[in-house]
This record gives C-alpha cells, structure tokens and sequence, in this order.
C-alpha cells in the first residue's frame, strides 16, 4: 500500500490544488483539483466558456492563477519568477497554429532547441527531423508557414513542441480551426504520440477523440470540474445531470 | 531653355554632383541611424511592466522620457530644430560650432529617430498576440522573443513607411541649407548667386530630387517583394507519394 503510494508520487507530473482564476469580478474558475500523471492523456471537454481554455493558459502560466497551487513534481510553479524555465517542460499547441512566420518549418523547430536549450546547429536539426518525421511533415523542412494548409501547420506546430523533448504537452483545441478534412490529420498524429506515451493534456471538442484516446476525461462547466473519470465513466455512465446533458447532446 | 540647362550641367556638374552625394549621404545616414533609434525604443516601449517596485519607476520615468523626445521632435519642424541644435551647441561651446556635416548627419539622426520610434511601435503592436504566446511556451525569454520573432517581422511590415521615410529624408534635408550644409538644394541657391539662371536652375534641380526619390522608391519594393517569396511550395524529394501529390496541388497548375 505505502509503496503504492510511492509509485504514485514519482509517476506524477502535475497537480492542481484550489486553483481559481478571475478577470475583474468575473470568475472563470473556481476551485479547480486534478492531477496529471506520467503517460496520462487528459481531456478537458465542456462547452464554450466554460473556463477549459483558461484551466490549459494557466498551467502554462499564460494567465497568473488569482489563487491556488500548480505543482509540477511537486513544486509549486503558480508563483514562480521564472516562467520560462518551467515553460520549457510543458510544450503548448495552439488552436490558430502561431506558427513562427518569418521562419522556415524547420527553424521553427530548431529555434527553441538552440537558442533556448543553447544545442549546435546538428544536434538541433537532427532532433527536429525527428520529429517532424513523426508527424510527416519532413519533406517540408524549406517552406515557409504561409505556404502550407491549416492541418500541415498544425502539425508542424506538433513538432515544435515536441522537439523541445517537454514532459508534457498541453493541446488548446488544435482542430477548431481545421476544417473537416484536415482534422483527421492531426487527430491521427496525436492519438500516435498517445500511444507512444507522451503525457497530453487536451482541451478538445473531438468527442470521439477523447473517448478513443484519452485515459482520462473532465468535464467543466461554469469554471468547475463537475465530473472526471474515465471515458467510460463519462460518456457511458455519467453521474451528474449536467454531464449526462452534455454527453447526450454531443452524441 | 535647354541650352540654358545643358550649360548649368555643364558649368556647374561638380558642385550638383557634390549636393547629391551630400543630399544621399545625410538621407541615408539619417534613415538607418534613425530606424535604430526606433527599434530601441520600440523594444522598451513594449517591455512588460516590471514587477519590482523600484524598477517600475525606473521604467515610468524613462518611458516619459522617450514620448517626450518623440514628441518634440514630431511637434516642431526640422528647420527649426537644425537651427536650436546646431547654434545651442555653439552657445556652449564658447561659441565654436560643430561640424556642418556631422551636424547635418546628427539633426536628421534624431529626427528619423523620433517618426520611427512610432513606426516600430506600430510594426511591433501589428505583430499577432500568438507570436509571442508561441515563443514563451518554447521557453523564450522577452527579449529573445523581440530579437528572433517579433523584430524581424515588424520590420517586414513597416518596411513601406521605412522607404517613405527614406524619400522624406531625400527632400527635406533641403531644409539643411540654413546651417550652411552643401545639400543640393544649398548648392543650387549658390549657383543661382553666380549665372542668375533661377528657373532653370531649380528645375534642373527638382528633376535630380525627382530622378533620386523615384529610383529609390523602385529599388525599395523591389526588395519588398523579395522578402515575400513564393506563395507556393515544392516538396524536397519525392519521400512520400502523398506529400508529391500535395505539391501538385499546391502548385496550382503552375509549373515552375
């Protein structure tokens, strides 16, 4: 039992602990727990403003937390002077790309390794091929962002953040901006890296996705958790009212 | 008329020739120097409020300090400003002027300077909030973030109002000829003292201003156009057939 426990502790990532969030007089999130574990695909599903956008920023530190903890193996981060040093563990992809425009595919994934993590030239390019092999964008190391579509930015997006090699990476609904045809792309690019082990966070609409792929589902709602589980405790056995709404309704 | 003009060229080639070199140097000088200035400002104009009290101040105070530069400079005409310069420098030090030249090259420095420092800001505000998202979550600090993505892409986009600077500059440093400086515009009115040719002569000269702003300007977009590159793509290789048949697509039936 207590080496269980143990187990437990070091196979955690994240933790949030009483995390809430306003702007003015507006809370968007209130009280806010849940943890995240090596390996863990999470989904974070709910409609619009209900708070799961800014739950994702402020794990990134994007949007300073008005109250509560975020431990990242086990040390508070909420409060941290160096933002960008933790940012280097917990990569982000954008739901607009925000692909770096006056860089080519590769040097947006090399920038970060070089002039962040101070790696040479080769040792750079080599990881980034790496990766960009992985999400099948390696044939177009020389293009400029505007000369790509919406799905092969995103995924040239994807290995951005994975090139930085983070422990986590955080997923702001990377297909809300794609259209049909191009989600399937990086949906499959994803559910790869999922199974290969990376540790996701993913704030999606894609239902299917988050039943599919993830091990673990929230579900928010007026910047609350109302119910977390696993997929099948959501989508097939929902406790609360609300969730058993918003699951028949996206059915 | 002609005549009259092709005996100005003729009589006086060395002095006009000497203006323009004169008129291009200060112009030249005055925008780069001045784009400088610019980009400095607009990087501390756009740094994050400190945190530390103490540097919050700090930075209050040197940020009235900018917008009162800028704003004296944009308020008041270069004549002017050549004129207080150059006799206030004088004035303390005992009556010695500075050199006409370096006089020239440092009123239209800081007078670039005071319009650019607006453009960069511009160029700076116009550059997408997800720019500077996308490099902090890789770990960029600010201004690694300013040096690698930001500048490089503000300085695309206000590159237009850097060439129309650039042809100001070209014109107004006219206005030099109150300190003595040798510009084109000084040398014509010099001219006109001797063969009191008046028309002829600030017609040859308005066709030189016209023949150097013009060419310039042309030059200019010529290098925008560059900078934009393609819009499409050809895939390296032929790694997959998929990403070939991409290209294809991409292409848009055009060959190239």
């Amino acid at each position: 039992m207590i080496d269980e426990q143990v187990t437990q502790n070091e196979q955690e990532i994240i933790r949030i602990e009483h995390l809430s969030k306003s702007f003015g007089d507006h809370e968007v999130l209130k009280d806010i727990h849940f943890t995240v574990n090596k390996g863990d695909v999470t989904c974070i599903i709910g409609s619009s403003g209900s708070g799961k956008s800014t739950l994702l920023r402020c794990i990134n530190l994007f949007e300073t937390p008005s109250g509560g903890q975020i431990f990242f193996h086990g040390e508070d981060v909420s409060k941290t002077k160096n933002p960008d040093t933790y940012r280097r563990n917990v990569g982000m992809v954008f739901q607009s790309f925000n692909l770096f425009n006056n860089l080519n595919v590769l040097s947006n994934c090399t920038l970060g390794l070089r002039k962040v993590l101070n790696l040479k030239k080769a040792e750079a390019n080599e990881i980034a091929m790496h990766y960009l092999k992985v999400v099948g964008m390696d044939a177009y190391v020389k293009a400029r962002p505007k000369q790509l579509s919406g799905g092969q930015k995103q995924r040239v997006a994807i290995a951005r953040a994975l090139s930085m090699r983070p422990e986590v990476i955080l997923f702001d609904e990377p297909t809300s901006a794609l259209d049909p045809e191009m989600v399937g792309e990086v949906l499959n690019v994803m559910q790869e890296l999922a199974s290969s082990g990376l540790t996701m966070i993913v704030v999606t609409h894609e239902m299917s996705f988050a039943k599919d792929v993830a091990n673990h589902v929230v579900f928010m709602d007026k910047g609350v958790i109302v119910e977390e589980g696993t997929p099948e405790q959501i989508f097939d056995n929902p406790a609360e009212e609300r969730t058993k709404e918003f699951v028949g309704l996206n059915k | 008329m002609f005549e009259t003009i092709g005996n100005i060229i003729k009589e006086y080639y060395k002095w006009i020739l000497e203006g323009v070199g004169y008129t291009m140097l200060v112009a030249l000088v005055g925008t780069i120097v001045g784009l400088g200035i610019g980009i400095l400002i607009g990087i501390f104009r756009t740094i994050p409020t400190p945190r530390n009290k103490f540097l919050k101040v700090l930075k209050k105070i040197a940020d009235f300090i900018l917008s009162a530069y800028v704003e004296v400079f944009r308020c008041t005409p270069m004549m002017v400003q050549a004129m207080v310069i150059f006799w206030g420098f004088a004035l303390v030090n005992n009556g010695q002027t500075l050199d006409v030249t370096l006089s020239a090259l440092v009123i239209v420095s800081i007078n670039t300077g005071a319009y650019m420092a607006e453009i960069v800001r511009g160029g700076i505000i116009s550059i997408d909030q997800g720019q500077f998202e996308a490099a902090h979550a890789i770990g960029m600090s600010h201004s690694k973030t300013m040096f690698y993505i930001v500048i490089p892409q503000a300085l695309r986009n206000i590159l237009p109002s850097v060439s129309n600077e650039f042809v100001i500059n070209i014109k107004d440093t006219s206005v030099l000829n109150v300190i003595g400086f040798a510009e084109l515009f000084f040398q014509a009115k010099t001219i006109v003292k001797i063969n009191y040719e008046t028309f002829a002569t600030y017609l040859l000269v308005a066709a030189i201003y016209f023949v150097l702003t013009y060419s310039i300007t042309l030059v200019l977009r010529l290098i925008e156009k560059k900078m934009d590159g393609k819009k499409n793509y050809k895939v390296l290789g032929s790694q997959n057939m998929d990403a070939d048949s991409y290209a294809l697509e991409m292409r848009g039936g055009k060959n190239d």
